[in-house]
């Protein structure tokens, strides 16, 4: 009787072990298919025009206007920073001289305050575009709310990558070294303390080093603002007062002979001669050939 | 039937259920960088018709992923092929001002076996632990915190996407050419604010002519690490490009912040003056 019962218990054992590799090899997630899929993707609109008509039927330099008061302030700043985030690189002035014009309007201000408080939670693109709006306003009325907003306290947890960074602390600190740059930019005696305090204390390099490059490059008088940075920044970071700037428009005539200045003054970031892997592989290229062509012409 | 393999099944079966069900990233919205450059093409389906060739995104991997439903910008598969619109065309290749060209980038991300990696394909995985990942042979991943509203992410719009394909598609030159980067995911596991280190190898404007790259001469003078040809996509696109102004903000502020962590020997270059905006 007990080896009836055993041979059926084996019995039982194998179906079940049958049954959940099965499972295993058919629900799992695979491995993509090899062979090419065979639908291409699809939409639910009909196709419209290209960019080039899209582009050509828009309206440049036409920004919003900011000169609202109470609380049609708030629908003039959200449309501005609508305007402000699709603008193209030839209207950059346009919004400097919109926001110049606005400076002395305190509901604007306030307004701009509000939408980077909310767009914190939701957006983090609209927050960082907004602070840039804010801090390019130039308003010594902004100057409360971004030091407000470069002291908000700095997460210590949160989701950690594998690589060790916490994603919330990146994504205040690019918003507070934005709110840094407005500071900076104010150069007024209380805000430039602030961005100074913020180049020793700030707990993310990301805030501290746009501290130094913000400083730095406010200050008319650059041998004094360098010295001023040397008594502030961290040990070990006095490197970063040099840091190497690409600026728009610069050309190699400019940026070359920079770099070749930084790296004599500062031979040790020269790097290591890169290693190759103690065993060689030789892969097969994988390459399925899907010959796509030239990508569409406008 | 005893306790261990009663437990292994129930292990496997657990592990099926997960495999099956486990949730994409959230795909209920979108950022405003992420709108701005759509708003410049409007659902272009050329080019979407291109690029899931061009970049190998197949339907099994992206089905339910917008694959079908093209034109919705708030799902992955849209704002993945929004991303591969930024790096196509909106670079602006000045041989004397960028720090690469397009013909870089576009042979970094896109699928094909060339001088600059081995043939892979694109596929999106639902992980908030990465931005992205190489996973040898040939599978280049992004991941949520690219893609996602709803993960407090400062990468969720397209230059850091794209800029994350740099990053990956480096890695696929790499391992093409065997360089050994480091043993924590393929970079140094210290010397910097994270875990995860790279070299910073300067070189000037210029230096590179366009299409050359993936080029080194075996010494520090000539090579690039994953991320630094990120930092100098991001570079580009901040500076050196047509995107719309959210697109450029955000890659400066990826780029910066990056160039200020991630190097043993850094920091990096810096992308742009600190004027706000």
């Amino acid at each position: 009787m007990s080896q009836i019962t055993k041979l059926a218990d084996q019995r039982l054992q194998l179906v079940l072990v049958a049954i959940a590799l099965l499972m295993f090899v058919t629900g799992c997630p695979r491995k993509p298919t090899a062979g090419p899929d065979a639908k291409p993707p699809s939409a639910n609109e009909p196709a419209g025009p290209p960019p080039s008509a899209i582009l050509a039927g828009r309206k440049l330099h036409n920004p919003p206007a900011l000169t609202a008061t109470g609380g049609d302030a708030s629908r003039a700043v959200a449309a501005f920073i609508d305007w402000a985030g699709a603008s193209l690189p030839e209207e950059h002035e346009d919004g400097r001289k919109a926001l110049e014009a606005a400076r002395g309007n305190k509901d604007v201000v306030k307004a701009f305050a509000d939408e980077i408080t909310r767009a914190q939670r939701t957006d983090h693109s609209r927050a960082l575009l907004a602070l840039a709006l804010l801090g390019e306003l130039r308003s010594p009325d902004a100057e409360q709310f971004l030091r407000d907003f470069v002291n908000q306290p700095f997460p210590t947890e949160g989701h950690k990558t594998t690589e060790g960074e916490i994603i919330e602390q990146t994504a205040l600190g690019t918003l507070q070294a934005k709110a840094i740059d407005g500071l900076a930019y104010l150069n007024s005696p209380s805000a430039n303390e602030e961005v100074l305090s913020q180049v020793s204390k700030h707990p993310s390099i990301i805030v501290r080093s746009e501290a130094i490059s913000a400083y730095l490059w406010n200050q008319k008088d650059k041998e004094a603002a360098r010295r001023t940075l040397l008594q502030r920044v961290l040990k070990g970071e006095e490197r970063y007062i040099d840091q190497i700037t690409r600026v728009e428009g610069e050309r190699a005539g400019s940026f070359n002979p920079k770099l070749e200045a930084y790296l004599k003054a500062h031979p040790e970031v020269v790097p290591p001669a890169p290693e190759y892997e103690k065993e060689r592989r030789q892969e097969p290229s994988n390459d399925r050939n899907l010959n796509p062509g030239n990508p569409p012409k406008y | 039937m005893n306790s261990r393999k009663k437990a292994l099944c129930v292990a496997l079966w657990l592990a099926c259920l997960l495999g099956t069900t486990y949730a994409v990233c959230n795909q209920s919205n979108s950022s405003q960088a992420e709108r701005d450059l759509w708003n410049q093409h409007g659902c272009w389906q050329a080019f979407f018709l291109w690029q899931y060739l061009a970049y190998d995104a197949r339907a099994s991997n992206w089905s339910n992923r917008g694959f079908f439903d093209a034109c919705n910008v708030n799902l992955e598969y849209p704002k993945h092929w929004n991303a591969s619109y930024l790096l196509t065309y909106k670079l602006n290749d000045n041989n004397d001002q960028s720090f690469h060209g397009t013909v870089d980038y576009r042979a970094t991300a896109e699928a094909a076996s060339s001088n600059f990696h081995n043939g892979f394909f694109h596929l999106a995985i639902d992980d908030n632990s990465v931005y992205g990942a190489f996973q040898p042979p040939d599978q280049l991943q992004t991941s949520c915190p690219l893609y996602d509203n709803a993960t407090p992410t400062a990468n969720n719009n397209p230059a850091s996407r794209a800029g994350d394909f740099m990053h990956e598609g480096w890695h696929a030159w790499m391992r093409k050419y065997n360089w050994n980067n480091g043993s924590c995911g393929g970079h140094r596991c210290s010397g910097c604010s994270f875990g995860s280190c790279d070299y910073f190898y300067f070189h000037g404007i210029s230096q590179y002519v366009f299409g050359a790259m993936w080029e080194n001469n075996g010494t520090a003078s000539r090579f690039h690490s994953p991320n630094q040809v990120q930092v100098e996509f991001l570079c580009d696109v901040a500076d050196q490009s047509s995107a719309p102004a959210s697109v450029k903000t955000a890659a400066r502020a990826d780029a910066n912040a990056r160039s200020a962590a991630r190097f043993i020997n850094g920091p990096g270059y810096r992308c742009g003056d600190p004027r706000p905006w």
